[in-house]
């Protein structure tokens, strides 16, 4: 399907990636998914000598928890008590059930949760090219700098030429194993001002592996149009509509054969499986949970999102990105974490209420279903917010109880999936304004995750040029598990 | 500074590797055991037929060629034993004959018995000082340090960076001494010079060890270090051309082995044998693999193609192996033109039998769909069916209707559009629209394809008055221009170039900007009207540059010669590149139009021309590009053309000799239906008119003025293009979960069907015999009769259903669902 005419073993850490994609592009095919994983660790044991095996392959699922507009990491994950007061800001530090970690008092919930996550409070980069949320969320979620600039200053929007987005990678390198989507993306788009799901589909994969996309609210009732049967085609209907459809096809052997090299009839028998089993359906109806858990996520948009990622997880889907609902646009009294003015008041009473229900029950949540074993769970937005409040990193105005964005130093939380609970990785000085120690990059974050999902990070796919790209040019961060 | 400022570019560069063959073959084959043993055979020959070798590291191989009772040369240089006659030369392990004293000589060629003299001319025994061009960059090239993904590669590795794939000798040059103070080379003792050990892993390399100490590379990187780390970049030029040998080659049975040999030719007239050194890739491994040293072995039955690489030069050898075809033999069938002689000559070379003729139903859908974008309604296939005239005639006849109905315009305009990228988001609504509007014209005076293209690259003034002028709002930077303008124009990509020499063509950096500095005084400014733009030559062009050494490139074209003083900068650049004379302008055209009716093109993909990704059969597209060329660039004229064809008018179905084929057009190549055709045939099918935002109602699909009108998401998920690339992918037709759920249970199909105006309802209205209902509707969807067993089928489940509206329903449900309706075929 896809092939590379060049001599195995020339790569510099071998050949085993070539090998991979044939597999990833077999999958496609309909070679079932046991052979794909044999092939797969098989693929793997050449890699192994250069990466250890912590985690590899230890996660069926990613739930994502993207806080686009860039969280302040010093109020919420990684507080400075002993900063000056205008760094270390109106917050306290309170203990957490970890000995010897603090969270900001934002977070009481997930303080009783910290034994199972780790906070990354390394996590840096410094931009290439433009210093805002699109070029940086961009980066989060394909490991790639964005290259082209509309002449407004703004990122170009979506193209089909975009490298393909995580989800859409593992969409197609870890398909689900049962009918189910591979990847959801809820419940509003990434965005930053007008530039709407920049990063959000699978680029030049094609749309073929674009997340399922559900941009309604989950604290309101849900419509699934293409997953609930229409009231005119009951499921006894839509069954005879089928049978008459392969019966009509039968007598077409020739057309048949040309529906074969285009799988068509694969996507066909999954499509049914979906829409009769109604499993995918289901999985989006939160009225199935009860009120206690649903009160405890948080009756919110985040909150009730969480839950719905975990309810799509536990129906077999690989990726679930939970966007934050309100986007950067400056204004304190939403719940944007794009605070470059009224840091804290908003802070406390609006976003982090929100995001301690969801990440704290998210977690016992599925710890105590069993999951979280095989779930990796991550936190994290696109950027951190700068240590001193009231100047300007990013060319924006900001208020003097405002924070600008800041990218060379901020926190990011992972748990599951053999993730060690209860640790620090990495370290930041006494402001919070570099790594101290093992600095992490957004794609280290990215080759984390496919590794943990038993996916070579340094897989080669081809782009729509059919040039040679890596899945993500990271590391993976070994030293979590 | 000029090493940090090189520095400063590379890192900025992206480097991108453009590559990678095309497939072209037949895929699968049955594997036979592979034969090993020596041919029988009557003669012996070598290549060449004598040597001259001209200093002491003047090494040279040669390959030995026996003939076959049957009067084939096959490759024996495995088996042929050297013997020199005399001293004067010695031979190395590796097959490779040295000099050793000045004078002439014998070496008799032995195999299986039989002889043959090879002459040898020894001129000298001294050796010449390594040359850090033709000596050292070929080694760091073929030990792999070079590549994309090792020191290649944007950031290259660990520190240690060098152009991608040794494009740029200075910059590696510059790199090697100075970067880290020059600690890369002991001159003292060269053997403790980082350049040696970390190749050879002495010291800790993560590429491992990729240069064996003592090795004939090992040793001459040693002397060019001994001798004080030279550069010759300024005094040496590269190799100008390669030459391979053999140029094709036929290999009969799996197993079979075929060495090459490549002879590097220098602009000083001086060659050297490089076969050690070059770089060997098959097209289709699963056909041909190709080992290290050149030795080609035949896996499976198939075509393929060997890239040979070396210092920038290349060379494009066709291989095909035969494999078992006993009990092959060529049927007579009809050549309707030279189109189907072409193919026809290339089948029986590679012992391939044609598909059948389609039959009368299939052809009216395919050449509605490939015309019109539109499939026949039910009364035009009635009547095409029911003339009497033979088939041929009215084939032909109906041809010359299509091409001149309104939907034809629609269909290309529709096409150009997506090309020129006529989209509101670049050109403001009345732009769009106007813009559409010249397209449509265009089409519908059927403008020379030369005309066309040079109207739009000449084009000036209010994009309001002179729509064409839209072309440089869409490449509003020269960048744009240049990507856009070479992609669509003569089919190759350019954006590689871009930042680095493309790494297995032709094309340079340099060319890049060469031939951005003919768009470098095109402006465009505000006019009077709101949203008016206008395109005007500047009298203070913008200079363009190259990235690198900021030097102020002058316009000047990647191949022949723009024919006057350059006066006026885009219209001698439109001059040259729509000249009868410009191999690639009419080729890539041709190419073009080929892929829209048979489903690929001759190169394929078609905006993705180079030598690296040789056309499946090059006599028929040079037929059809002198045939373009001739008619004047007469699109009507080449489009009738080709589907008068009886490759055209193909089955989709094989037979046993061209059931793997799938690049020689054996048979018809089923397609998905477009996002455009999908909508407007269920439309069609339906008798329901879908809904736009913002165009007239009666508006069919194809007639949008840009992917902004919104439906109901139909369009985008079945891969509309954004209008936002001149690359033909940009429009997807794959099928996946999401296109069958949507097909299944989506709303576009549902309402459609339930369409209190539609189809179903009129003909339940008109209370029609079922077997009458069911006929129109195999005609409105598979633009066929139904078979009887279909009506029995079909009659059943009307019958079975709880209301014969349901049953008629689902009748229509499953005829959109099957491929026969989502496939044009």
């Amino acid at each position: 399907m896809i092939s590379l005419p060049q001599t195995p073993g020339r790569l510099c850490d071998g050949f085993s990636r070539r090998e991979f994609l044939r597999v990833g592009g077999a999958a496609m095919l309909g070679i079932s998914l046991p052979q794909v994983l044999s092939l797969q660790a098989k693929a793997n044991t050449t890699v192994a000598s250069a990466t250890p095996l912590n985690g590899w392959g230890k996660a069926n699922s990613v739930i994502l928890l993207f806080l686009q507009g860039g969280p302040s990491h010093i109020d919420i994950w990684d507080p400075k008590p002993d900063a000056p007061s205008n760094i270390r800001g109106e917050f306290n530090p309170i203990p957490t059930n970890v000995p010897g970690i603090q969270l900001s008092e934002t977070m009481p919930k997930l303080a009783q949760q910290m034994d199972k996550a780790c906070l990354i409070r390394s996590v840096s980069y410094t931009p290439a090219g433009l210093f805002n949320h699109t070029a940086a969320m961009y980066q989060m979620v394909t490991g790639e700098t964005p290259d082209k600039v509309a002449p407004s200053g703004q990122l170009d929007p979506p193209s089909p030429a975009d490298h393909p987005n995580a989800a859409a990678h593992i969409a197609k390198f870890r398909p689900p194993e049962e009918p189910m989507l591979a990847a959801v993306q809820l419940p509003r788009p990434m965005q930053e001002s007008g530039i709407i799901g920049k990063g959000g589909n699978a680029g030049f994969l094609g749309r073929a592996y674009d997340p399922y996309f559900l941009f309604q609210d989950p604290n309101k009732e849900v419509k699934l149009d293409d997953l609930t049967l229409r009231p005119e085609i009951p499921p006894a209907r839509l069954q005879r509509r089928k049978t008459l459809l392969e019966t009509i096809n039968a007598n077409m052997p020739e057309i048949d054969k040309v529906a074969d090299s285009y799988a068509l009839n694969e996507y066909y028998e999954k499509a049914y499986d979906l829409i009769l089993s109604q499993k995918a359906r289901n999985a989006f109806d939160l009225s199935q949970e009860t009120d206690v858990l649903r009160d405890k996520y948080g009756r919110h948009t985040f909150g009730q999102s969480a839950l719905l990622a975990r309810r799509l997880v536990e129906a077999g889907t690989r990726f679930v990105q939970v966007n934050w609902p309100s986007v950067a646009n400056g204004n304190p009294n939403t719940t944007a974490w794009d605070t470059h003015a009224a840091n804290f008041g908003p802070l406390k009473n609006l976003h982090c209420p929100k995001l301690d229900s969801a990440v704290s029950s998210l977690l016992e949540d599925l710890d105590q279903k069993g999951m979280l074993e095989e779930t990796l769970v991550l936190a994290i937005g696109e950027f951190g917010r700068s240590p001193r409040m009231g100047i300007s990193t990013s060319g924006n105005g900001n208020a003097p109880d405002g924070r600008d964005h800041w990218p060379y130093c901020y926190t990011g939380l992972i748990a599951g999936a053999g993730v060690k609970g209860g640790q620090v990785y990495g370290k930041s000085d006494a402001t919070g304004s570099t790594p101290l120690e093992k600095p992490v990059h957004p794609r280290d974050i990215l080759a984390t995750i496919y590794h943990t999902l038993g996916i070579d990070p340094h897989t080669i796919v081809m782009n729509h040029l059919d040039q040679p790209r890596e899945l993500v040019k990271g590391e993976v961060i070994t030293g979590i598990f | 500074m000029k090493l940090n400022l090189s520095l400063v570019v590379a890192l900025l560069v992206v480097l991108s590797c453009c590559m990678i063959l095309q497939q072209s073959t037949w895929s699968q084959m049955e594997e036979t055991t592979p034969s090993v043993e020596v041919p029988d055979i009557k003669a012996l020959k070598t290549h060449p037929e004598s040597l001259m070798l001209e200093h002491a590291r003047d090494g040279r191989r040669v390959l030995v060629s026996g003939q076959t009772k049957d009067g084939k040369w096959v490759d024996v240089t495995t088996w042929a034993v050297l013997k020199p006659a005399s001293d004067g030369v010695k031979l190395h392990e590796d097959g490779y004959i040295f000099p050793a004293a000045v004078g002439n000589t014998n070496i008799v060629v032995t195999v299986n018995g039989l002889t043959t003299e090879l002459p040898v001319t020894v001129k000298s025994v001294d050796a010449p000082p390594v040359s850090f061009v033709r000596d050292v960059m070929p080694i760091l090239s073929h030990a792999g340090c070079n590549n994309g993904t090792c020191h290649g590669g944007a950031k290259g590795k660990n520190g240690f960076k060098l152009s991608l794939r040794g494009y740029d000798p200075d910059f590696d040059y510059e790199l090697l001494i100075e970067d880290i103070s020059g600690r890369r080379f002991n001159r003292a003792f060269p053997e403790q010079s980082l350049m040696l050990l970390k190749p050879t892993s002495e010291v800790p390399h993560k590429g491992g060890q990729v240069i064996v100490p003592e090795s004939r590379d090992y040793n001459l990187i040693h002397q060019w270090i001994s001798e004080g780390v030279v550069s010759d970049v300024e005094t040496t030029e590269r190799v100008a051309r390669l030459e391979v040998f053999p140029e094709s080659t036929e290999l009969s049975m799996p197993g079979t082995k075929q060495q090459l040999i490549v002879i590097a030719h220098y602009p000083d007239g001086t060659t050297r044998d490089v076969t050690r050194e070059a770089k060997f890739t098959s097209s289709m491994n699963e056909v041909a693999k190709v080992t290290d040293d050149g030795v080609v072995t035949a896996e499976r039955r198939g075509e393929t193609a060997i890239l040979t690489r070396y210092e920038g030069a290349y060379s494009t050898n066709g291989i095909i192996v035969m494999g078992d075809r006993s009990g092959y033999e060529w049927v007579e069938t009809p050549a309707y033109n030279y189109i189907d002689t072409h193919v026809h000559n290339k089948l029986k070379r590679l012992k391939i039998l044609p598909s059948e003729l389609c039959t009368d139903e299939e052809f009216v859908r395919r050449i509605h769909f490939d015309m019109t974008g539109l499939p026949p309604s039910p009364d035009k296939v009635r009547s095409f069916l029911a003339d009497k005239t033979t088939s041929k005639e009215k084939r032909e006849k109906l041809i010359d209707e299509l091409v001149d109905t309104s939907e034809y315009v629609d269909h290309w305009t529709h096409k150009w559009g997506d090309l020129l990228q006529s989209n509101r988001k670049f050109l403001g609504e009345r732009g769009m629209w106007l813009f559409q509007q010249w397209i449509h014209e265009s089409i519908a005076e059927n403008r020379p394809y030369d005309k066309f293209v040079h109207d739009l690259i000449t084009a000036t003034g209010s994009a309001y008055q002179n729509p064409a002028a839209n072309y440089f709002r869409v490449s509003r930077e020269y960048t744009a221009a240049v990507e856009n303008t070479t992609q669509l124009f003569l089919g190759v990509r350019f954006s590689c170039n871009k930042c680095h020499d493309h790494p297995f063509e032709v094309w340079t950096q340099n060319q890049y900007y060469e031939f951005g500095a003919f768009f470098s005084d095109v402006k465009v400014k505000n006019g009077r009207l709101p949203g008016e733009e206008v395109v005007y030559a500047s009298f203070n062009p913008t200079p363009v540059q190259h990235p690198r050494t900021l030097a102020v490139v002058p316009p000047s074209v990647p191949f022949g010669e723009t024919k006057k003083e350059i006066t006026n900068k885009r219209e001698s650049l439109a001059e040259w590149l729509t000249s009868t004379e410009n191999p690639m302008f009419a080729k890539a055209g041709v190419n073009r139009i080929w892929s829209y009716f048979m489903g690929r093109g001759i190169i394929e993909p078609v905006d993705d021309i180079r030598t690296s990704n040789p056309p499946s059969n090059p006599e028929l597209l040079d037929a059809l590009t002198k045939d373009f060329v001739e008619s004047g660039f007469d699109i009507k004229h080449i489009m009738k053309t080709i589907v008068r064809s009886r490759t055209y008018q193909q089955s989709i179905k094989t037979n046993k000799w061209n059931k793997e084929d799938t690049v020689n057009f054996s048979h018809g190549i089923a397609r998905r239906l477009t996002a455009e055709q999908l909508l407007d045939a269920i439309g069609v099918a339906t008798g329901s008119q879908p809904s736009f935002q913002g165009v007239p109602k009666e508006f069919r699909a194809v007639q949008l003025p840009d992917s902004k009108v919104k439906d109901d998401g139909f369009l985008k998920l079945f891969g509309r293009p954004e209008r936002e690339s001149s690359c033909e992918c940009e429009r997807t037709t794959e099928v996946s979960l999401a296109h069958a759920m949507n097909l299944i249970n989506g709303p576009t199909v549902a309402n459609a069907i339930i369409d209190p105006n539609g189809r179903i309802a009129k003909l339940l209205k008109e209370n029609k015999d079922d077997r009458v209902i069911i006929e129109e509707m195999y005609l409105a969807t598979f633009a066929r009769l139904p078979m009887e067993n279909e009506y029995t089928t079909a009659i059943d489940h009307l019958v079975s259903a709880k209301s014969k509206e349901e049953g008629v329903q689902d009748l229509m449900w499953a005829l959109i669902n099957s491929p026969a309706f989502l496939f044009n075929r």
